[in-house]
């Protein structure tokens, strides 16, 4: 895997008022850590940050990190972005020794078409967009991808389906699934011929608590009180 | 439509909305989302407009994924009464959402019928919103 070179500066000073002075003159703060050693506050340029992560390695690009003068070889570990704008605030590198495994996440594509879910009116869902694997700097995998083409009604994909590159080993669960073939809610309904039924699916979220469909009155529901 | 099924207190004070949203700011279920682009209330009844609009519009083969949950009662005094005598009656559910908010999720195929979908459900939300894409990239 190509590494790309970005120089960073050290000394910055800390805190919200000075790495927001930095953002304003295109620099982006972050830190260095790892292997043992102190970490190193840092700012680096937004364009070399941008170049070096937008290669086909992704996010898990190697970086040849210049501190100072010195090399140093590290992964981006983190990147904290600001919630509306979508900009990157703040990076975290992380030093790696090149002859050592390194833990890192890897998405997953689902390549192909399932026509024959599609002709049963069911969905292909992805369950696991990225797997973390262990390997070494050298042999990350730019992504891992998933055949769906041969997949059937019921069919689940699991983790060992993937074909995972030699040197890259996994410590999630085999059994955990990938990509599921499901049928939608609207092609349940039809089956059981019920005449109105809710189209799609849905799915309440993590503060979604009651189901589609419930019956409450409009607007003037009133649940008990507690206590 | 979406509603707690027991509360600790049923009249809420109405509070003020600042900063932006803490968590729940990206993609993490489906492929698209709706994002707020600022604070808020919305209403049970605006959730479950936008979500009808949307599951019309994908007709099926797509999941959708509500991230809010209106638990918020909302009160309002009746037409022509005079001031005093305490405070109104629970009338309404609301979901405060604050800019930055991922409020809905949606899986589809289709990248331009998902994106429809969306903007359709964007008109049933009193807050201003986009769509945004699940983040693999810089």
């Amino acid at each position: 895997m190509d590494q790309v070179t970005v120089v960073a500066d050290t000394g910055r000073a800390l805190g919200t008022r000075s790495s927001k002075r930095l953002r304003s003159e295109g620099r982006v703060p972050g830190v260095v850590y790892g292997l043992g050693q102190e970490s190193v506050v840092v700012s680096v340029a937004y364009p070399d940050l941008r170049r070096a992560l937008t290669t086909d390695a992704g996010l898990n690009a190697l970086i040849d990190l210049q501190i100072n003068g010195e090399s140093q070889l590290s992964l981006v570990k983190d990147l904290q972005r600001d919630p509306v704008r979508r900009d990157v605030i703040h990076v975290d590198f992380l030093r790696i020794d090149p002859t050592a495994e390194v833990t890192v996440e890897v998405p997953i594509s689902v390549v192909g078409e399932a026509s024959e879910v599609h002709a049963a009116e069911g969905i292909t869902e992805q369950v696991l967009t990225s797997l973390t694997v262990h390997c070494r700097p050298d042999s990350i995998p730019d992504r891992l991808e998933i055949d769906v083409t041969n997949m059937t009604m019921d069919d689940t994909y699991m983790v060992r389906d993937l074909v995972l590159p030699a040197g890259v080993t996994t410590d999630v669960n085999p059994d955990d699934p990938v990509v599921a073939a499901t049928l939608t809610r609207a092609a349940l309904v039809e089956e059981e011929e019920v005449p109105e039924g809710e189209e799609g699916e849905v799915v309440e979220g993590e503060e979604g608590e009651v189901a589609e469909g419930e019956a409450a009155e409009a607007g003037g529901g009133e649940p008990d009180e507690e206590g | 439509m979406l509603m707690p099924k027991k509360v600790k207190h049923r009249k809420h004070q109405r509070g003020r909305t600042r900063g932006v949203a803490k968590g729940q700011t990206a993609v993490n279920f489906g492929d698209y989302g709706i994002q707020a682009l600022e604070p808020g209330w919305v209403t049970a009844r605006q959730i479950e407009a936008a979500r009808v609009a949307m599951t019309r519009h994908i007709k099926r083969g797509g999941k959708v994924w509500i991230n809010v949950f209106p638990d918020k009662p909302v009160t309002e005094k009746p037409a022509e009464t005079r001031m005093g005598s305490g405070k109104g009656n629970p009338e309404y559910w609301v979901a405060v959402v604050k800019p930055g908010r991922v409020m809905f999720e949606l899986s589809y195929p289709d990248r331009e019928v998902a994106k429809g979908a969306l903007n359709r459900a964007i008109q049933k939300l009193s807050v201003r919103a986009r769509i945004i894409e699940r983040e693999e990239a810089f």
